[in-house]
């Protein structure tokens, strides 16, 4: 295709929103999520590690609590093994609470960006 | 002394005035058969992401955008001369069908952000204060898990309709969808140079008929989404 002089590509690119502040914030996270470069300290080392094998616990945790939700749906738990399991599952939770707090991690620390496919969780 | 790649052109000989290069270094075009790589020589082997370095790379890659239509390397991407030219020998048909792809077309990227919301009110139920602790907590994760698949059918309904807005004046889009984020959809779309300004006007309509939904309309830009030559490249030469 041949450019011409009017082409709209004179000029620099332009960003239309009405909702500044809101687009920055949504990008700022995002731009805080990707990697900038690894520091090979023991500390970040350990953490890390830490953040992969939680989020991949959490991963699994989400599996169950939906796997226990249809089972509960489709009439398959009595009362009491709803309960057992819906404890079970909290004390999960709990837990994994405990060991981000542990690790200096939040909620949306725990995540895998799996490049086109979207993200793990 | 290693090469620093910016980008790829194609029916491009000569070109006058370069801005400066990553760390102010001079931006040269180095001929390969028909085609032509913008490089800078660099005697580093890695170059620092800083605020400098990110936009020296982007403005080298958009100088030529009024020219012609490049395809961005991978920011930080160096190699030797050696390793460049094998890489375009080896790669040439698709490198040019990929050159195919975006001629004429410059990169016009959509992003959504939408209101969130767990609550449903038909969903709505009172707990049962006769159930224990882990059948309450099971109650609630159904009502979450039900809450993510309305949104996840909402996120796609979103999407399809935003292709359907503009669909017949793109020729190749991107979109990444995520339901359980204010940033909902993200998508780049790759549009010939003649229909930028409807494409605005499309976009323009789509946003005033959903004003519950917030728009970033950004763009023109050289096509960095639809360039996919990094990752080939760091496969072939392990390049990071």
């Amino acid at each position: 295709m041949k450019l011409s002089p009017e082409n709209p590509l004179s000029a620099e690119p332009e960003i239309e929103t009405a909702h500044v502040e809101e687009f920055v914030e949504q990008l700022r996270c995002v731009t805080d999520t990707l990697p900038s470069r690894i520091n090979i300290d023991a500390h970040s080392v350990e953490q890390g590690l830490a953040k992969l094998v939680l989020t991949l616990i959490e991963f699994i945790r989400r599996l169950l609590e939906k796997q226990a939700v249809r089972r509960m749906e489709g009439g398959e738990l009595s009362p009491e093994q709803i309960e057992e399991l819906g404890l079970a599952l909290m004390r999960l939770e709990a837990k994994l609470q405990e060991l981000k707090t542990q690790f200096g991690l939040a909620d949306e620390d725990l995540n895998l960006d799996l490049g086109p496919v979207g993200r793990l969780i | 002394m290693k090469l620093y790649l910016y980008c790829l052109l194609e029916g491009i000989a000569q070109l006058d005035q370069l801005p400066q290069g990553i760390s102010n270094a001079p931006v040269r075009l180095l001929p390969i058969d028909d085609l032509a790589v913008l490089v800078s020589d660099v005697d580093k082997d890695a170059v620092a992401v800083t605020r400098e370095t990110a936009l020296a790379h982007a403005a080298v890659v958009r100088s030529v955008l009024d020219r012609t239509t490049p395809l961005p390397f991978r920011f930080g991407t160096l190699v030797s001369e050696e390793q460049l030219r094998s890489y375009l020998s080896t790669r040439k048909p698709a490198l040019e069908n990929n050159l195919r792809l975006v001629r004429g077309c410059v990169e016009m990227g959509v992003k959504i952000i939408w209101s969130i919301s767990n609550n449903d009110p038909h969903e709505q139920q009172l707990s049962d204060e006769k159930q224990g602790a882990g059948a309450r907590f099971l109650e609630e994760k159904r009502r979450e898990i039900l809450g993510d698949e309305r949104r996840s059918a909402q996120a796609t309904e979103i999407s399809g309709w935003l292709h359907e807005s503009i669909g017949e004046l793109i020729r190749d889009e991107h979109v990444a969808v995520r339901p359980s984020e204010k940033l909902v959809l993200t998508a780049a779309h790759l549009v010939e140079r003649n229909k930028i300004r409807q494409y605005r006007e499309k976009i323009a309509e789509a946003r005033a008929s959903r004003p519950d939904l917030h728009f970033l309309m950004s763009g023109p830009w050289p096509p960095y989404t639809f360039a996919n030559i990094e990752l080939e490249f760091k496969t072939r030469f392990g390049v990071s």
